[in-house]
Parts: C-alpha cells; sequence; structure tokens
C-alpha cells in the first residue's frame, strides 16, 4: 500500500517501486501534464552546487569546514566560492547545494541582520534565533513547492553554550554533536561519530582540527566532486573566525599500481 | 528492420519536487484508570542514515496533555509548533488549559485544514480527561481520529500494536473461571509493557532505537503509583496541585 | 498487487526446551475475497520435522510434492530418514534452482534433530523465496503477518520453555498477530513436536 498523501485515491501504479529505500522512494509523478504548467518556473534541480559541509563540537566551541568548489553538474565551474558565511557575531553557517539559493540566503540573513541592529534594542540574534529563521524559511518554500535547494549546518556559541544544528529544503531540522551533509553524511560522519560523539568537552582545538582535517581529505579522496581547497571556521567564546583557504597533504602514488586508476595503457 | 524505434525517442524526463520525507521512528500510548502514558523513541532517520540519535517527538502541549508526532519531521516539528501556539491564545482568551477533548478536536480540525497538503504525520494525543480519567486519542495524517485505551504509530507500528492487543486488551485471552480480566493496568504494569514494546521494536526494525521518553501524566490528586520508585524520573508540570506530568528516559540499542 | 499476497497467510515456528513448534493460520484468499477457511499449509515431512508453505498457493501444491518426492528420493537412496538441517538445504537448493523464476513461497521448518550422543536438538529454519537460509536460535516467521508476527514473539517468547508453554507462547503470537492482519486468520493450527510425540491442535479464531 502507498501511504504517502500525494497519492491517496489515485489509481495504483505498478511502474514504481514505493518500496525502494534509498534515498528517498520513489513516486509516480502526480504533476500537472498540459502545456502551461511550465508558466510558472520553480526551482526543479539544482544547478551550480557545492558539496559536503562538515562540523563538530568541541571543547571551545564549533568547528566547520567546506571546499571551495561550486560545481556545474560534473563540471568543477568556480574554485574559490566561499560556502562557510558568518552572520553575526556568534554564528556562521555553511551551505551544500544550490550556490545561488545560497546567496539569495546570505542577502536574506543580512537583512535580517541590519534590520536587527537597526533597532538597537540591545539583543542580538544568536544561533538558536538564526537556526529558527532559517528553519522557517526553508519550510515555507518547500511548503509553496519551490524549495530554496540546499543543506544548510549552523553552527555559533552565544551565552556560553555550544549551538550546531542542520537544516535541509524540506524544512526537516536536527542538531548533534557531530553533523555533515552530502556526500559527507555517508563518508566523514562515520569517522567525526568515532572521534568526537561523548568527547565533546574534551577535544582541544588541536584535535577537532586534526579530526577536520582528516575529514576533508578523506573526502577529497572519494568524493568525485570535492576540491582540495577548503576553509575551516570556528566560533568560540572570542567569537567567529574563518580560515584562509588551505589543502591537505594527499598521496595519489599508490595509483600507478592500480590498473584503471593512473597513467597505464595497457 | 523499418519498424526500429530509435532509442532516443524516451518519454520527457520530467521531474517533481517532493515535498516530503519519512523520517522513522515509532510512538505508541497507554491509557490507566488516572494516568496516561504517552512514548516514543529519540531516533531521527532518513533512509539508511541516521540523521540524530536525540530528537524529541514526543511534547508536553499542557499540564495535563501530551502529544507524540510521528512521521515526516519536518511537519511534525511545525505542527506541534502551531498546535502550542493555538494553546497558548486559548490560555490568553479563557485564562484555564483547553481541557483534553477539545484538544483533540482542536488537532482534527488543524489537521482537517490541510486536507489536500497533508502534514504527513501520526498524532497520538494523552493526557487526563476533564473527569480525571486516563484518555488516548489517535489521529491519522488528515485529522479522522477516535478515544483510545492504547495505541502505537509509526515505523513499527504493525510490531507493537498486535503485542499491545494482547498484553492491554488481553485479546485472545481468556480468564480463569469465575475471574475476569482487570479493566485497567497498573502504572508500575504499563511502563514495563511500554519498555518492552520499544526493545522489540528496536531489535527488529532499523529504524527504531536510540533512546526511548516516556511521559506519564497523573489525574489531579492522583498517588504516585510507584512512579516515584522509577530511575530517574523527572517532573515537568508547572504545578503539584493539578494533574502533574512526568518524564522517564531510558536508553536503546544504537545499532 | 503483489503475488506474494495474492492468497495471504502467516506461518511460525519456535524453539522450546527439547521441543518445537510450528504453527499457521488456515485461511486461504482470492486478494482480500476469504476463499477457504481450512486451508493446510503446514506439512509432515517425517515424523520428526515438518514444514510450513506460506505464500502463492498453487506453489504451495506443487512444492509441497516437490519434496515428498525428494525426500522419498534421499529415503530410498540413503536407507534412512532425513535429518532436518539436510532437509533444510534440500529445501533451500530446491527453491535456488528457479533462481530467476521462482516459487512465491517463503519456507518455515521445524524439527528435531538427532545429535552425535543420540539426544534430539531442536532446529527450526526459513528461507526466503530463492532458498537464503536462516537457521535462528529462538523463531521464525513468514507471511503476510510476519511484520506482526516478529513484534508479538519478540515481545513473549523467552528461552527453555517447557512443550506446554512453548503451545501457549506460539498460539498467542500467531493469535494476535493474524488479527491484525487482512490476508491471515480464520483459524490456526498449531503443532508441538516433543520426543516422543507430536501435539497438533486446531485453534478457534476470529472470523472476520
Amino acid at each position: 500500500m502507498d501511504h504517502s498523501p500525494m497519492n491517496w485515491g489515485r489509481p495504483r501504479n505498478d511502474a514504481v517501486d514505493l518500496y525502494g529505500t534509498y534515498p528517498i522512494p520513489q513516486r509516480p509523478y502526480n504533476g500537472s501534464k498540459g502545456s502551461f504548467s511550465a508558466g510558472v518556473q520553480h526551482t526543479q534541480q539544482p544547478i551550480v552546487t557545492g558539496t559536503s559541509v562538515l562540523a563538530i563540537k568541541y571543547k571551545d566551541g564549533i568547528m566547520m569546514a567546506a571546499d571551495n568548489l561550486a560545481s556545474y553538474g560534473s563540471l568543477a565551474r568556480f574554485k574559490d566560492v566561499q560556502r562557510l558565511q558568518a552572520v553575526g557575531d556568534y554564528t556562521v553557517i555553511g551551505a551544500s547545494g544550490d550556490m545561488s539559493d545560497f546567496q539569495y540566503i546570505q542577502t536574506v540573513l543580512d537583512e535580517l541582520m541590519v534590520d536587527e541592529f537597526t533597532a538597537a534594542d540591545g539583543h542580538s540574534l544568536g544561533p538558536a534565533e538564526i537556526h529558527e529563521y532559517l528553519s522557517q524559511i526553508m519550510y515555507a518554500r518547500r511548503s509553496k513547492m519551490n524549495p530554496l535547494w540546499n543543506s544548510l549546518l549552523v553552527g555559533g556559541f552565544k551565552d556560553g553554550k555550544r549551538f550546531l544544528a542542520y537544516v535541509d529544503l524540506l524544512g526537516t531540522t536536527y542538531s548533534a554533536s557531530t553533523l555533515a551533509t552530502g556526500y559527507g553524511s555517508y563518508i566523514a560522519q562515520p569517522l567525526l561519530r568515532k572521534a568526537v560523539e561523548g568527547y565533546e568537552d574534551v577535544l582541544t582545538e588541536e584535535e577537532a582540527l586534526k579530526i577536520i582535517e582528516d575529514s576533508m581529505k578523506v573526502l577529497y579522496y572519494r568524493d568525485a566532486r570535492s576540491l582540495n581547497k577548503y576553509q575551516v571556521a570556528k566560533i568560540t567564546a572570542a567569537g567567529t573566525s574563518i580560515s584562509e583557504s588551505r589543502s591537505a597533504e594527499t598521496i595519489w602514488s599508490f595509483a600507478e599500481d592500480i590498473r584503471g586508476y593512473g597513467a597505464q595503457t595497457q | 528492420m523499418p519498424d526500429m524505434v530509435p532509442m532516443s525517442v524516451a518519454q520527457p524526463q520530467e521531474r517533481q519536487f517532493n515535498p516530503y520525507s519519512d523520517n522513522g521512528g515509532t510512538i505508541l500510548a497507554v491509557a490507566g484508570a488516572n494516568f496516561s502514558v504517552i512514548a516514543g523513541d529519540t531516533r531521527q532517520s532518513e533512509g539508511y542514515s541516521i540523521q540524530t540519535r536525540y530528537a524529541p517527538k514526543v511534547f508536553r502541549l499542557t499540564d495535563k496533555a501530551v502529544l507524540a508526532v510521528n512521521g515526516f519531521a519536518a511537519d511534525g516539528n511545525m505542527f506541534v509548533k502551531k498546535v502550542k501556539q493555538r494553546l497558548e491564545w486559548y490560555r490568553h482568551a479563557h485564562s484555564k488549559d483547553m481541557p483534553l477533548r477539545a484538544v483533540a478536536r482542536l488537532i482534527q480540525s488543524m489537521l482537517y485544514a490541510r486536507r489536500f497538503f497533508p502534514y504527513y504525520v501520526y498524532n497520538i494525543l494523552g493526557g487526563i480527561e476533564e473527569d480525571g480519567s486516563g484518555a488516548v486519542y489517535s489521529f491519522d495524517p488528515v485529522g479522522s481520529y477516535e478515544r483510545e485505551a492504547c495505541r502505537a504509530a509509526g515505523a513499527a507500528s504493525s510490531l507493537v500494536q498486535p503485542f499491545l492487543d494482547n498484553q492491554i486488551y488481553f485479546k485472545n485471552q481468556t480468564p480463569a473461571p469465575g475471574t475476569s480480566h482487570p479493566a485497567h493496568l497498573a502504572l508500575t504494569d504499563v511502563l514495563a509493557l511500554v519498555i518492552d514494546s520499544f526493545t522489540s521494536a528496536t531489535e527488529r526494525h532499523i529504524e527504531v532505537g536510540d533512546g526511548l521518553e516516556m511521559y506519564v501524566v497523573l489525574a489531579k490528586g492522583s498517588p504516585l503509583q510507584g512512579l516515584e520508585l522509577v530511575q530517574g524520573v523527572q517532573e515537568m508540570s508547572t504545578t503539584t496541585d493539578g494533574e502533574r506530568v512526568f518524564i522517564v528516559r531510558r536508553n536503546l540499542k544504537r545499532d | 498487487m503483489s503475488i506474494m499476497e495474492y492468497n495471504g497467510g502467516s506461518v511460525i515456528a519456535m524453539v522450546g526446551k527439547d521441543c518445537v513448534a510450528i504453527a499457521s493460520d488456515l485461511r486461504l484468499g482470492n486478494q482480500a475475497l476469504g476463499i477457504s477457511s481450512n486451508f493446510q499449509k503446514i506439512f509432515p515431512v517425517t515424523d520428526r520435522i515438518y514444514v510450513g508453505l506460506p505464500g502463492l498457493a498453487t506453489d504451495v501444491t506443487t512444492l509441497r510434492e516437490r519434496f515428498r518426492y525428494r525426500v522419498n528420493m534421499y529415503t530410498i537412496k540413503e536407507e534412512r530418514e532425513i535429518e532436518p538441517e539436510t532437509f533444510a538445504h534440500l529445501v533451500s537448493s530446491t527453491l535456488y534452482e528457479h533462481r530467476f523464476g521462482p516459487y512465491f513461497i517463503e519456507p518455515v521448518m521445524a524439527g528435531l534433530s538427532k545429535t552425535p550422543s543420540g539426544g534430539l536438538k531442536p532446529f527450526i529454519a526459513a528461507t526466503d523465496l530463492i532458498g537464503c537460509l536462516n537457521f535462528a536460535k529462538d523463531f521464525v516467521v513468514a507471511g503476510t503477518a510476519s511484520s506482526k508476527l516478529y513484534g508479538v514473539a519478540e515481545g513473549l517468547w523467552e528461552p527453555g520453555l517447557e512443550p506446554e508453554d512453548l503451545f501457549e507462547t506460539i498460539s498467542q503470537t500467531i493469535l494476535n498477530a493474524v488479527d491484525r492482519d487482512a490476508y491471515s486468520g480464520w483459524g490456526c493450527i498449531v503443532h508441538v513436536i516433543t520426543k516422543d510425540k507430536v501435539v497438533s491442535r486446531t485453534l478457534k479464531g476470529r472470523m472476520d
């Protein structure tokens, strides 16, 4: 039986596998088939995309990383894009998914911060408020069937408390001591959990950086849409800081020995 | 071969944005004579990935009403937010908490209002009725609802519900001659059954696990009924002279 | 429409102390329409082995005959009764022969096997429709009510049940599971196999 409300009352369609579990069960297409259905253009797919963002909690706050690549399909189109952005004094957001949608989100948040600053009421938005605001925008847009095609991480430190949470194009939110988007959630998240869970309050900045660097390296080795040029942000009691671009030391000599991987012709 | 159709004449590949997802997990509620237990696991997942090991699915609405939501997490959180807002408005207008049966009808109206773009969420509302009896209301995503003594919903509902039929309703059990089944179970017995239900579901369902949160709502003036002996119990209510809400947390297997 | 749910039906087997039990419902349906409330799905293989065949009814008949033939051939050639472990592999290989056009049956087996010291050891197993074996230590389930059977069995079963307690456990499990399944029910049958006898009881169940 297909329990999706999108398909209630509709005839059964045996052509699709409703029980496929990865990544989201496939569903029959019930949208408009009329000639004018393209009259209003909604984002149907991401175009210029950023890959994984990683973030962990550590003793002093939050550390987050994302590479500098914005891909156009399989083309490495823009190789100096910043996907980590400070919002106010206590928060950094990291974006994967559609980069134009991310830039729109940045302008919305900039406006918000200016409005809040102008109020001069002695209040300032912290990471929890920014995450809530973002999730409301993302959920509202998905409800209009016109999503902002991103997965975002929000990291922050305010009033002595760390904050780390996720929000995506569906408006789904969650919080954990390690978070990763995109391929990072398959490749890096297990590494991060093993290194961080249970040690959130003892990991030093150096140890946290080592964990992040190792994970970014593994992602560069295995994610074909990644770049060995990334930035690391940290958010602590001292405020936010986003590093200059850096790269991980990688070794490719092994490729020579693998048929089909290196330069051999035979 | 004149009848050959070129491969390139495939159907136009039109894709539509799917605004729903399934975030797994299971919820469950049982009503007693003068108490109600509302429970849910704390795992949130999508496909084969665990997003977080702690995302609550059970929420205290008032001192006499607790709501469990399960299905698409974004819809669930938004729905709880809106129910809480409506209950606050009610408090401002009437200077009291909304009665449980009115909360149930409110939830049905709010769900049915979205009949043609539903909240993809199964709701179970538990608490204490105005007459002091424990109550459970269960809902489908578009607002059909019913008062019951027990209900399981979510990913492992098909595993848990028949177990509850047997152990709470005593289905397929015949009492010994001259005796009868108890109309209501004791609070400690219900808590034990809830824990067993979730350990069983965790064992056989991949989307259930990590943690268990059990809310207990006690009727006004009710004794603690052994709740004081339960380890790690925490009171969540605002006063101790009305209905009281407690929470009990347990670990579940994380694999 | 899933072919595995065309006729409906469920089977479960459980291990006890020096005994095993196997139970099934008695329904035969044509999708939602009930046809028979006395459809046999569990068959004796030897005095100490029973096999349950939930799935497509036409394949129940075919497979029962196939297993009977192959077990008879085994008995004649080997001049001894087949052991449950051997029978499980016979079932598995019979199904895997049809890997790409399978019988739509998920067999469940229960029996007592001989130990080297001359004693008897409880044995249960189940396979999927292409013969992937599952040797469980506690219980195995199959059929349209399988998820319900898993839930109830996981809650009720415990190790070391005596024959009468095992009967009660498996009976409560299947009755309550099939009552929540539209495609199973209409009465049940339970077989408890011990070293010196097999006790078979037909249970009355809900007829809705």
